[in-house]
């Protein structure tokens, strides 16, 4: 329990230094938000009213701080480009992000699982290179390129699933899941090909080793080794590894949320970016790190959980 | 209403598009009546649209960008509008009067209409726009600066007092700045005023989210015929790839654009209808003539010449475009098909220009643009082409708030940025070429060109501006600040179970003569 405490402690300076970077590099680049608001028909007097309207004249410590209070107070503030709430925008936005990760995590799973096992049961037979070749096609078929396909094939020749049409689980479960699916199983596939590598990897490495002969020359069924002994050993590269895929798709996978036209968390990033909606951005960062430490911190745990040794 | 005897009243059923008369004597008034056409039995259908970015805002006073005004006309009545015909006829505005100076416009409003939140409009509501519209930190700012004074001498009449004559007005009261917002809501919602936005239009706000959808709903109280549609959704995708799928599979029922490469199939297609029209706007390069290899304007006008615009419009935009050579397409009033055709590359003129230049084995710019994969297509065609001549243009791509910020500065040898293209051609050239303009990124200033725009601001009669634009288009071609390359066209696909679709040269979707069989 002090462990996970002085985790959590330990997120706050990380957090702290990572909104000071994404300050500074998001007021180096290039174009400023009232700009970027009046488009090109605006004059440089209007450019200016505009920059004193939304605060972009003080100093730069005093936007950082006076948007450090605001967070501190529990207020991301206001989007620079139409005064909505940050913490709106986000409410709106990351639970289509969460929801995908979720999925693509679970399909993963199902999928690396049994495939990674068989594969590393049957090392070098047919079905072991069967498995493989549908590990490598996953990982080399780009997520929007199966997407597309995907969505030519179920929406517009076979009826099967809503090409668009987000709706949030909790009020529309059945349109919610419906939509869900093809981005689902296409990011899905690709995480399963990089997880079922690793575990058949990691679990041909434990075979190899001297507890699991002793456990077989006891007499122990060849099933109860594989699952008992050599699966829970074999677990850690592969929680790594799943970690930091969640990680990634927490940051956003934009382009699967283009193609099934999803309002994610990753493409309010990309929008904001490219608006120079400074507020947006700074909330939006913000929470995608806190994201990625609380899923380190997850990963720690599990650690902990698969292997005790490695709770001190 | 009495005027004063010297005051000319001319006839307003065919606006600036066509020639205000320039009538002596007595003048004559022009009124419009409330919607006659036939009252069809609305419906409970919905209707969704697809879009190819997501509006930025919902607030005219703030808006810049083009896909805003698919949504906002919907929402808004402005008090001029566009005709099918492409003409500008009153709409909020039930007639009005200019005087025979072109500087006092009084205008006279229909009533008995209301906002969409029950205030009513009158001319204190006019007069709250565009005094809103008139602040410093609006985007319609520019475009009102001509105005000295807004007052309103009775409920429903509105005199407004120019600075300078300004033929171009009723046309600007007929896009954003002429879009009337409610004064109770912006002053109720303040800076929250674009996610609740409230006007006097067919469809009224209900929700929105960003970067997903908005969802607007017939207006119960609207004071013309109720629209035939129970509710309009706008359904963003930011691929159009992803828009035509969503087309194909149902999803939607019209979409704003249509990747080029897809247009001939679709037009093929049975079940749907393609619409591709020249549009009002001009894309092309900005030459800065104050610094780099532009200040001579002999490898100016060897640039301008080197590019075949066919060859971009029949490679690159697959038809979806229009060769230019002026700021004018042909769904501009002033269009000048002889001054709009490119002239062919000619090999010895380039030649000869280049060594005018002083110049003879080519020289080396770069190009700044944004990072679209059409554009740069079209910029590596254009890079190819002036390699011919010995020309090396570096492409250099950045996004477009970096570009944009690029241009205002004038921090480029030439940049890529086109124009979006507005109803009258005084908003498609004025401020870009005038000496000091504030879009003018060329830093083009030119006397004899500073004298032609603002005459034509003058001169009410269409044709005899469109002569004027004609010698000012002249100037251009010589002085070559801006490399003029095609017009986009307004390409839309929709399925054929959509009834009542009229185009609009202005490239918006208006949803109120809409229905789905």
């Amino acid at each position: 329990m002090t462990y996970i405490a002085r985790r959590i402690i330990m997120m706050i300076p990380v957090l702290f230094f990572l909104s000071i970077i994404v300050f500074s590099l998001i007021h180096l680049i290039p174009g400023n938000p009232a700009q970027v608001i009046l488009g090109q028909d605006a004059s440089p007097s209007a450019i200016r009213a505009l920059e004193v309207q939304l605060g972009l004249n003080q100093s730069l410590p005093a936007q950082y701080f006076s948007w450090l209070a605001g967070v501190l107070h529990g207020n991301l503030g206001r989007s620079l480009l139409d005064g909505q709430p940050v913490s709106q925008l986000i409410v709106q936005r990351l639970p289509v992000t969460v929801e995908l990760a979720i999925g693509t995590i679970i399909v993963a799973i199902v999928i690396a699982f049994p495939l990674g096992i068989l594969a590393a049961i049957y090392r070098d037979k047919w079905a072991d290179v069967a498995t493989l070749f549908v590990a490598t096609v996953g990982i080399s078929v780009p997520p929007f390129w199966l997407g597309m396909l995907l969505l030519i094939e179920f929406t517009v020749k076979i009826h099967l699933f809503p090409s668009s049409g987000y709706e949030p689980i909790w009020s529309h479960p059945l349109q919610n899941l419906s939509v869900m699916t093809l981005p689902i199983v296409a990011t899905g596939f690709r995480e399963a090909g990089v997880l079922l590598r690793m575990l058949r990897g990691s679990l041909l490495d434990v075979l190899d080793q001297e507890f699991i002969r002793t456990a077989r020359s006891k007499g122990i069924s060849g099933w109860k080794v594989i699952f008992h002994h050599a699966v829970k050993n074999a677990l850690i590269p592969v929680i790594t590894t799943g970690g930091l895929q969640v990680a990634g798709l927490l940051g956003g996978i934009v382009i699967t949320e283009t193609i099934f036209s999803l309002p994610g968390f990753g493409s309010l990033l990309v929008e904001s970016v490219f608006s120079r909606d400074y507020t947006t951005i700074q909330g939006t960062a913000l929470v995608a790190a806190l994201a990625v430490v609380l899923v380190n911190l997850l990963v720690d745990i599990t650690y902990g959980l698969v292997d005790p040794r490695m709770r001190t | 209403m009495s005027f004063h005897k010297n005051k000319v009243f001319f006839t307003i059923s065919t606006a600036t598009l066509l020639s205000l008369s320039a009538i002596t004597g007595c003048g004559t008034t022009t009124t419009t009546t409330p919607n006659t056409s036939p009252v069809v039995n609305s419906t409970n259908q919905t209707l969704n649209i697809g879009l190819s970015a997501d509006p930025p805002t919902l607030d005219p006073a703030y808006s810049s960008a083009l896909v805003d005004r698919q949504v906002m006309f919907n929402l808004y009545n402005t008090l001029f509008k566009l005709s099918t015909q492409n003409t500008i006829v009153p709409d909020l505005v039930k007639s009005f009067t200019v005087s025979q100076n072109g500087l006092t416009y009084t205008l006279q409003l229909h009533q008995h209409v209301t906002f969409q939140d029950g205030t009513p409009f009158n001319a204190a509501a006019v007069k709250f726009n565009l005094t809103r519209d008139m602040q410093p930190a609006s985007a319609r700012h520019s475009s009102l600066s001509d105005i000295s004074s807004v007052t309103t001498p009775s409920e429903y009449t509105v005199v407004i007092q120019l600075q300078k004559p300004l033929s171009p007005l009723p046309a600007i009261l007929a896009g954003r700045a002429g879009m009337m917002v409610s004064p109770t809501a912006v002053q109720k919602e303040g800076a929250n005023y674009p996610n609740d936005p409230v006007g006097t239009g067919p469809f009224e706000f209900k929700s929105r989210v960003k970067g997903a959808s908005i969802q607007l709903v017939r207006n119960p109280h609207y004071w013309r015929a109720e629209p035939k549609l129970e509710a309009v959704t706008y359904q963003i995708f930011t691929d159009p790839n992803v828009e035509l799928t969503n087309l194909q599979s149902g999803a939607v029922q019209i979409v704003d654009t249509v990747p080029p490469q897809e247009v001939s199939t679709m037009e093929q297609n049975s079940n749907f209808t393609v619409v591709n029209h020249t549009g009002l706007g001009y894309e092309g390069i900005y030459l800065n003539m104050q610094q780099g290899p532009f200040t001579n304007p002999y490898l100016r006008q060897a640039v301008n010449l080197a590019i075949n615009r066919q060859t971009l419009v029949n490679v690159a935009l697959k038809g979806v475009a229009t060769a230019a050579y002026s700021p004018f397409s042909s769904a501009s009033p002033v269009y000048n098909q002889q001054q709009d055709t490119p002239p062919t590359p000619n090999a010895v003129k380039i030649k000869q220009l280049l060594a005018e230049g002083g110049k003879p084995q080519g020289f080396q710019f770069t190009l700044q643009s944004p990072n679209d994969p059409i554009t740069t297509q079209v910029d590596q065609i254009m890079q190819s082409m002036l390699a011919q001549y010995g020309i090396n243009m570096k492409i250099e791509q950045l996004d477009f708030g970096t570009l944009l910020a690029n241009n205002e500065a004038h921090s480029f040898q030439a940049s890529f940025l086109g124009w979006s293209g507005r109803l009258d051609p005084d908003q498609d050239v004025y401020s870009f070429f005038y000496s000091n303009g504030s879009f003018n990124a060329s830093e083009f200033s030119n006397v004899q060109a500073d004298q032609l725009l603002n005459q034509a601001r003058e001169e009410t009669s269409m044709a005899q501006r469109a002569k004027t634009y004609a010698a000012f288009v002249h100037i251009l071609h010589q002085q070559v600040p801006y490399v003029f390359l095609y017009h986009q066209n307004n390409v839309f696909a929709y399925a054929n179970t959509l009834q009542g679709f009229h185009y609009y040269s202005d490239g918006v979707i208006r949803a109120y003569s809409l229905s789905l069989s």
